[in-house]
């Protein structure tokens, strides 16, 4: 299923994506010493890329084409 | 003011309103196995366990402290989550396929079912996890402490009772209750729905207490800019500048690890999943649940610096802001969560733990030390229950040890840190396990070991720095003043925050112990399967288990072995099935390998891998023996697929053998009837010379009254009829000699350009009785090629003879030229007969094919163009038409030049 690859290929971007943004050295570049409504502005930088990870891994998740459930059904519950 | 009693009464009752919670949610969970209980949002409540007590109180304390990075804690697993479709996926298969019950199975499992390594992760565990219960204790000692402050009234019974005190009573408490919770029963799958109810219950508990604080110090403090410009007034500013160094990376990695590798992590998230699909929902609602718990701690802590009193631990914000505001209901509801979260964690780590102890330490022991004809029946179960509530209790004391020898630190937060690190040194090992085949077992063991040696140096060790004198000199000077082993400088790597140091020694010592002697090592037979069905679970999911021989096994050993482990009833309805599966009686069933390899994987799921293939092995004969003929059975099905894509190949040979010979029966056909033709035509022409012959012969032999002119003309045609019939058949040997190249024939330097002219010098009388002319064009001289000199003469009197007989010109001529082009001696016979029709064209080579114009005697056979052609074919030359010069036909021949 090529679309599915590509939702594949897209969480991984994601996921070292987010990494990366988290990490120095791209962290100190949005790093600035000034603040916004009293918050240091880096605040909300970090949220804001935490909120965009959960956003995109909510969207990207409900494109996903489900899987069967592998072996979900053999003696469970 | 609250009374210690009071909350402590409330404590107990939440206690026991999570205990009817967990009464119900099993009751709920066997009745209805697709229950509500069952869902995605129950599953991501219960993965939030991972917000302990630590995030609770210690989360604000670090953001008092050093500002940004108790983030880090979260973010980590941010990452992990948002990334579950490439990790916690393929554990989660890989964990319902083999029945894994926790990190130490994953790993034992993997590698080998050795039970070695079972037993070695399982202590690190025990002793990793020592100071994160000490955390949670120390956290609910603090938090009764700080509600009851010091006044006489709060304490109430407390009175006289120190915090060490206090704690042993939470630790007994808490032991209590994991024991009446947890192992009621053994569960064949180890899912426990009853506590992931409560836990999920708690997860609401800890995060609405968190919130209401949240909003109530927004409240009261004025919004974000309010308490952030209030602070700033009093001099307190997160510092964002420096929090970006060592240790951000440090935390961030340690809870990346720590999410996936925390026996708890690994017990809620991968053991107790019940569907895969439930992680769709967990990528995005668990990091969404850590964002809203994290959104308001850092105005907690700042709001708490700002208005608390000098002094005040900072950790305990979250109660004591609220007490200070004089709001005891919202202070109670605070203990609440921040007790809630602190219990939860307990209960499942504890639970999680002590099924690793009793899987790995005590089951093989038990199964070591006792012969198999051992216990009622129902032995094994309660082995089981004994064995993991010791293992709870010490698990307990070990967490209450760390915490009396470590009361004096003040944070929560390094401590739980300090645990990270420890659980950290399984993180290489998994991942290896399920993404790398060569990893061996050797190679993990003594990565895990010597991760957790370094981790027990250079962050266990120095965490006792401030209740030992002899600790805190060996920080100083090293062992035995040797300075490059001191704990917080080793190889004198000075200057570095103490965790990111122990951190970057133990993993980096772990990941290349672990890559190096992997490929320095040779996995055995056993690993290396397990290898492949880890690492390529999503390429075979269904891939046979079969470790046992066929018929090693009676139905009776391996029913006696279930019963034991499974019960009576699990047991029953197993074979049963089994039974009914393959179609045959219960009493008459004959156990298969596969049905061995299930019943493995059902034993596993109750005591571990490690020890459901000892336990089996002690009934099924033979399973070293099994285990070669399984090495065997996959070199057979190699073989199988081997030769039948060699069968392929051949009867794709086939089909082409068969081509060619259906191509050269076509050709066989066609020769065929070009010999039918040959026939025919050579009796043809034998009939016409023999039919006058005869005609003549009979007139002379019938009629006597002859004269003698008449008879002497009648005897010259038989004569010369004879004659051209000799000539016929002679043609005929010669070129069926040539065709066949049977005739001896002799292949020497010839010049040909004297050939043509000998040739020339032989046609002279044909030429001189036709009267034709000959025009000598450029001439080559002397050129020499290989060859027969008289049959290369032959082929030019051919062509010269046929130029003159076909001339039915009045000024009949001949042109003959040679010349040397592009390494070929040519020669060109051009005439100004009637040329050659363009249908003749191409007819002229054949055999018996004669020119049909200006023809002036047909004695001919027609097959002198033939045999020339076969001639020079002889000599790797062509012999062919060319564009006339002169109105006749023009006949080229080229014949490679030697050099010499």
């Amino acid at each position: 299923m090529a679309d599915r690859r590509k939702i594949v290929g897209r969480m991984f971007v994601l996921t070292a994506g987010g990494l990366l943004l988290l990490v120095p050295p791209l962290v100190h570049v949005f790093n600035h010493d000034f603040t916004v409504f009293g918050v240091p502005q880096i605040v909300f930088y970090l949220f804001g890329v935490w909120l965009a990870l959960i956003v995109g891994t909510a969207v990207l998740t409900s494109r996903l084409p489900p899987e069967r459930p592998a072996n979900g059904a053999e003696g469970e519950g | 003011m609250l009374s210690a009693d009071f909350v402590i009464a409330t404590a107990v009752a939440y206690v026991g309103l999570l205990f009817v919670l967990a009464y119900l949610g099993d009751r709920r969970a066997r009745a209805k196995p697709r229950s509500w209980l069952n869902s995605p949002a129950v599953y991501t409540l219960s993965i939030s366990v991972y917000c302990t007590s630590w995030t609770f109180y210690g989360a604000v304390g670090n953001a008092a402290r050093s500002g940004l990075e108790f983030l880090t804690i979260y973010l980590g697993p941010t990452i992990v989550f948002v990334g579950w479709y490439f990790l916690l996926r393929r554990l989660v298969r890989i964990s319902h396929i083999y029945r894994i019950t926790s990190v130490a199975d994953l790993l034992s499992s993997r590698f080998g079912k050795s039970s070695r390594l079972g037993v070695l992760v399982t202590c690190i565990a025990v002793i990793g996890i020592a100071p994160y219960i000490a955390l949670q204790l120390k956290a609910v000692t603090s938090s009764i402490q700080a509600v009851a402050g010091s006044s006489e009234f709060g304490q109430g019974s407390l009175k006289g009772i120190d915090d060490v005190g206090l704690a042993l009573g939470v630790a007994a408490g808490m032991a209590l209750f994991t024991i009446l919770f947890g192992t009621r029963h053994v569960d064949a799958k180890e899912q426990h729905h009853g506590v992931v109810a409560a836990i999920a219950f708690e997860a609401v508990v800890k995060l609405t207490a968190l919130v209401a604080v949240g909003v109530f110090v927004l409240f009261i403090g004025g919004g974000f800019e309010g308490i952030f410009s209030q602070a700033a007034a009093k001099g307190v500013v997160v510092d964002t500048s420096s929090s970006f160094d060592s240790r951000w990376l440090t935390t961030l990695t340690l809870s990346i690890a720590a999410i996936v590798c925390l026996p708890r992590q690994f017990q809620v998230t991968v053991v107790e999943n019940s569907d895969e699909n439930h992680l769709r929902v967990a990528g995005w609602a668990f990091p969404a649940y850590m964002l809203l718990m994290s959104v308001f701690i850092l105005p907690i802590a700042i709001y708490g610096l700002a208005v608390m009193p000098e002094g005040s631990n900072p950790d305990m914000f979250a109660l004591t802001l609220p007490l200070a505001a004089g709001q005891n209901g919202l202070a109670l509801f605070a203990f609440i969560g921040g007790f809630s979260s602190a219990t939860s964690m307990i209960i499942l780590e504890s639970i999680a733990l002590s099924i690793m102890v009793s899987n790995h330490i005590i089951m093989p022991l038990v199964l070591r030390f006792s012969p198999p004809e051992y216990g009622d029946g129902q032995g094994v179960s309660r082995v089981l229950l004994v064995a993991r509530r010791f293992s709870i209790m010490l698990i307990l004391s070990l967490g209450f040890f760390y915490f009396f020898f470590t009361r004096d630190s003040d944070a929560l937060a390094p401590i739980g840190l300090i645990s990270f690190t420890a659980i950290a040194q399984f993180f290489p090992a998994p991942l290896a396990a399920i993404f790398w085949k060569e990893a061996s077992l050797k190679a993990v063991s003594s990565a895990i070991l010597l991760g957790f040696v370094t981790w027990a140096w250079c962050c266990f060790l120095p965490s006792f720095d401030s209740v030992s004198p002899a600790v805190s000199q060996l920080l100083q000077d090293g062992p035995w003043g040797i300075s490059w082993l001191r704990p917080e400088a080793m190889f004198g790597l000075e200057g570095w925050d103490p965790l990111a140091h122990a951190a970057f020694w133990s993993l980096s010592v772990n990941i290349l112990t672990l890559t190096i002697g992997s490929l320095l090592t040779t996995p055995s037979a056993l690993e290396r399967i397990q290898a492949t069905a880890f690492v390529d679970v999503f390429r075979r999911p269904n891939l046979p288990q079969r470790a046992f021989a066929p018929g090693s096994a009676t139905a009776n050993d391996l029913y006696f072995v279930a019963e034991r482990v499974l019960g009576e009833q699990r047991a029953a309805a197993l074979f049963d099935s089994a039974a009914r599966d393959s179609g045959v009686d219960p009493i008459g069933f004959e156990p298969t390998p596969e049905f061995v390899g299930r019943l493995e994987r059902e034993l596993s799921g109750s005591i571990g891998a490690a020890s459901a293939h000892v336990m089996l092995s002690k009934v099924v004969a033979g399973s070293d023996v099994s285990l070669e003929e399984m090495m065997q059975m996959a070199d057979e099905a190699q073989q199988v697929i081997e030769y039948s894509q060699q069968l392929e190949k051949t009867s794709a040979e086939l089909r082409l053998t068969a081509q060619k010979l259906e191509d050269a029966n076509a050709q066989l056909r066609q020769l065929d009837s070009q010999k039918d033709e040959f026939l025919s035509q050579v009796s043809h022409e034998v009939r016409t010379p023999m039919t006058s012959i005869r005609s003549f012969s009979e007139i002379l032999l019938d009629t006597d009254a002859l004269d003698a002119t008449q008879r002497q003309r009648f005897v010259a045609t038989i004569h010369q009829e004879s004659l051209r019939l000799t000539k016929l058949l002679d043609e005929i040997l010669d070129l069926s000699a040539l065709e066949r190249g049977e005739r001896n024939w002799q292949s020497q330097p010839v010049d040909a350009d004297a050939v043509l002219d000998r040739a020339l010098s032989v046609c002279d009388a044909l030429l001189r009785e036709k009267g034709m002319r000959v025009d000598h064009g450029q001439r080559a001289g002397r050129t020499m090629v290989a060859g027969d000199p008289d049959r290369l003469c032959q082929v030019f009197i051919n062509i010269i003879s046929n130029a003159v007989r076909y001339n039915d010109a009045t000024d009949p001529m001949v042109r003959i030229t040679s010349a040397v082009r592009s390494g070929n001696f040519v020669v060109e016979v051009a005439d100004n007969g009637p040329g050659i029709g363009k249908s003749e064209r191409k007819l002229i080579f054949e055999k018996f094919s004669r020119g049909q114009r200006g023809a002036i005697d047909q004695t001919g056979a027609g097959l002198g163009l033939a045999i020339s052609r076969q001639i020079v074919k002889r000599m790797n030359g062509t012999l062919d038409l060319a564009p006339s010069p002169l109105p006749g036909a023009c006949f080229r021949l080229r014949l490679p030049i030697i050099r010499r």
